[in-house]
């Protein structure tokens, strides 16, 4: 671009603004005119903590419930889809004829079914097949009191476990195609230099992708999986319809016995967007660091 | 030599998989009813070809999708010439437009859309199902095409100014054809993500392939051979695709 | 001739005895496999529930409440077990029984052909119908079933419900558009989308009280009447005998009524909710 960007406020700024400003006064007006919307906003704050009228204590409620069933399965199915797309990026780089052949069936299943039909997929058929033979549920039962709070802090309880891990599994075999393809580059992205120069120093192939390679395929994918993760914060609002209770099923749970559709919706929205938005600019933030840096 | 290798590596594999597919098949203590599927694609009456409702879940799907590609490249140009434009106001909309999108799910943007927008502004279920999926679209094919702009070289810029063509013809005639080149894979790719998303539209009763699925599932229990069907109909449309992409892909580099 | 005579007479003296020993071991197979006997092994009922208001939602503090939550905890507790509440899509309910994603549907489901082929249902427990509310602007003056039975109508369901088959039924001229959720279709009609709402008794009366000067109720009795019931699994008649059998006692006892007045004929409940 030659045309530098200006610093001052135009007319055609005041224009647009102006153009904004017009529309969001319209839409409103037409919400509670036309609508006849009554906002109830008071209510929200008691759907996030809620004092126990036995305890006395504050206790988390639905909303602040789901976030955290959110944020569980997004950082399980990332660590899941992490290890499963390392394997399969690290098979479709450098692995024989078959290792290339399995990864590219994998990306390129994974990637061409949409995420809605592959957890619906998975929820019945697959986890129907092994999970149930597991019984995590019962085996969870099992536990004394504390460990089977723990078990229900970080992954969840027993009612809710199975379809809690099928759903994560869902969503790493989804992102673990996409981290794949980001092993992969960040594997075929190391220079050939690298290899004849680990090799002519007496390297074994295995050693020289354990100690040059691979260190410097993670400093390269480092940032794409951040921003993986994010994604899968965001497609994780999917499972809401295999029933995890996550954010958006606890919001639609809500809106079911309150009717208060405007209010929660904007909440859910505002929750996923402060999350996901607070965690791309530490990621960028990093990343421009690390740049100069370097 | 190496070909050979391949091949019969190819076709171990494909052997390997459809053993598996076929012992866990006979394995499952499932009353599998294929023949069940059919008439829901398409049937024979009297000779005359009708489709199933799949068959009109697949249309209705190429439809929106169709739909959406189009109007979310016009959004995304747009916008990505909002955010490169001298004026603050235009770069601010554009980015607060751009992560809003990029920061949500997708789904929430369908609801919200669907629930909270559409009533005030009276839209319709599948013109609200278009809006949300475009704009979705759209802030991606943004930075696309706007990191395309950005990557050409400003000597290009320096050396059509020099020569004293206006600001409107070096866009049209330097700028575009390059940035097209650069681009397009990566639009193409978006489009193929654009059908995959169009599934989520069925949460707010729209009938495209999904929501049939669901439909047929929800009357019959058909349960895995439904959404298998369903999984292969994405997957042929998708890498029906793919195919096309790459065909044009390789006819740009060959061009280059 | 003499030999296989002896030969047969023999593996029959010998088949005799197996035949009625397998009999045997099939039934307490039969027993040690019902799921009356897993719950009482694993001490909890997993029961297999949807959101329907007033069968079954949250409350203020995300607590379930609800008639067939109150009737499931009773269950349990008379079986000596805690429940456990497995939500689940309505639309896909019945394949997550079918694949053992719990042991038990008590989710106000309508015993019907359909279902009954797939899964089995214990005797009615409660009757529900089909009733409807509508939107008072769009359908202005509709009275009947016929003049909802018409291309230009536009009715919500929930998908998966015997709503939507009973609308397909009556209205088969309609516009049906399908929600996952109960409160969607809902939030179409009072939104003005829809001209009504089909669903089960007594909520489509509930909802337009709560939106009188909105919504009215075009037909003053319920359209259909249906039988509710538990739905499990085929093949384990223990847990069916037991189900009945429970059933049978609350209905003699008033415990059924009870929570029918209380849940149906009430509001009461409402300032649970909101």
């Amino acid at each position: 671009m030659l045309n530098k960007p200006a610093s001052r406020w135009t007319l055609v700024d005041l224009a647009v603004i102006s153009a904004v400003a017009a529309g969001v006064i319209f839409f409103f007006v037409r919400m509670t005119q036309v609508l006849e919307y009554q906002w109830e906003w008071q209510a929200i704050p008691g759907y996030f903590l809620f004092r126990d009228p036995e305890t006395g204590h504050f206790s988390a409620n639905m909303l602040l419930k789901g976030f955290g069933t959110t944020l569980k399965l997004s950082v399980w199915s990332m660590i899941l889809g992490f290890i499963l797309g390392t394997f399969s990026g690290i098979m479709g780089a450098k692995g024989g004829t078959f290792g290339r052949m399995f990864s590219r069936f994998y990306v390129e299943t994974v990637r061409n079914i949409p995420s809605l039909v592959l957890v619906i997929l998975f929820y019945y058929f697959v986890s129907s097949q092994f999970l149930d033979a597991l019984g995590l549920d019962q085996w969870i039962r099992r536990l004394p009191d504390s460990a089977a709070r723990g078990v229900a802090f970080f992954l969840a309880g027993a009612g809710q476990i199975n379809a809690f891990v099928s759903a994560a599994c869902a969503l790493a075999i989804y992102e673990g195609a996409y981290i794949s393809e980001i092993v992969r580059g960040g594997i075929n992205g190391v220079s050939k230099g690298q290899w004849e120069a680990a090799w002519s120093m007496g390297l074994s192939q295995a050693q020289t992708f354990r100690l040059v390679i691979l260190p410097q395929a993670f400093r390269r994918t480092a940032f794409p999986l951040a921003g993986q993760f994010i994604s899968t914060i965001k497609d994780s609002a999917i499972v809401s319809v295999i029933s995890v209770q996550e954010l958006t099923f606890q919001g639609m749970e809500l809106m079911a016995a309150t009717f208060l559709t405007f209010e929660i919706w904007i909440t859910i929205t505002l929750l996923y967007f402060t999350l996901t938005f607070s965690l791309s600019r530490t990621i960028s933030f990093f990343e421009k660091h690390m740049a100069i840096r370097q | 030599m190496r070909h050979r290798q391949h091949l019969i590596a190819a076709s171990v594999f494909t052997v390997v998989l459809v053993l598996t597919v076929v012992i866990g098949y006979r394995n499952l203590s499932y009353n599998w009813q294929w023949y069940r599927v059919a008439p829901y694609f398409f049937s024979f009456e009297q000779g005359q070809f009708m489709p199933g409702v799949l068959l009109q879940g697949v249309w209705v799907t190429l439809k929106i999708s169709g739909i959406s590609l189009i109007l979310s490249l016009i959004i995304g140009t747009v916008s990505a010439f909002a955010r490169l434009s001298p004026y603050l106001s235009l770069r601010g909309l554009a980015w607060c437009y751009v992560e809003t999108i990029r920061n949500t799910p997708l789904l929430i943007q369908i609801f919200v859309m669907y629930f909270v927008i559409s009533p005030v502004l009276d839209l319709s279920a599948f013109t609200s199902a278009v809006i949300a999926l475009s704009l979705f679209e759209g802030a991606y094919s943004s930075e696309i095409i706007r990191s395309g702009i950005v990557n050409i070289p400003k000597g290009q810029w320096e050396a059509s100014q020099s020569i004293g063509l206006p600001t409107s013809v070096i866009y049209l005639k330097v700028i575009l054809p390059q940035m097209l080149r650069q681009t397009l894979p990566m639009l193409a790719g978006q489009s193929v993500s654009l059908i995959k998303d169009s599934a989520l539209v069925s949460t707010i009763s729209i009938y495209d392939l999904t929501m049939q699925g669901q439909k047929i599932v929800s009357e019959t229990f058909l349960t895995f051979e439904i959404w298998f069907v369903v999984a292969l109909c994405y997957l042929s449309m998708t890498a029906t695709l793919s195919f096309i992409v790459r065909k044009i892909e390789s006819r740009i580099r060959f061009v280059q | 001739m003499k030999k296989s005579a002896i030969f047969c007479i023999l593996s029959l003296m010998l088949l005799i005895p197996i035949s009625q020993a397998s009999a045997g071991e099939l039934g307490d197979q039969l027993a040690k496999e019902s799921i009356v006997e897993k719950i009482q092994r694993d001490k909890v009922i997993r029961v297999g529930m949807s959101t329907f208001v007033p069968w079954a939602m949250k409350d203020k503090q995300g607590k379930l409440i609800g008639f067939e939550i109150d009737v499931a905890r009773q269950l349990a507790e008379d079986m000596g077990v805690e429940v456990e509440f497995v939500p689940t899509a309505w639309s896909g309910i019945i394949p997550a029984l079918m694949t053992g994603k719990f042991d038990v549907i008590i989710g106000g489901m309508g015993i019907t052909p359909k279902r009954n082929l797939k899964v089995n249902f214990t005797m009615p427990y409660d009757y529900s119908g089909m009733s409807m509310v509508a939107h008072q602007k769009k359908a202005e003056g509709f009275s009947e079933l016929k003049d909802f039975d018409n291309p230009d109508v536009h009715i919500a369901v929930r998908m998966g419900t015997t709503a939507e088959q009973a609308a397909r039924k009556f209205f088969p001229k309609a516009n049906l558009r399908l929600f996952e959720n109960e409160s969607q279709a809902l939030q179409e009609l009072n939104l003005g989308r829809v001209h009504a709402v089909v669903s089960s008794a007594p909520m489509p009366v509930f909802h337009a009280l709560k939106y009188p000067d909105k919504l009215f109720v075009p037909l003053k009795e319920n359209f259909t009447k249906e039988p509710i019931g538990f739905a499990i699994r085929k093949g384990d008649p223990d847990a069916l005998n037991y189900f009945n059998n429970w059933i049978i006692n609350m209905h003699a006892s008033g415990f059924l009524k009870e929570k029918k007045a209380f849940w149906f004929e009430s509001r009461e409940w409402e300032a649970l909710v909101k």
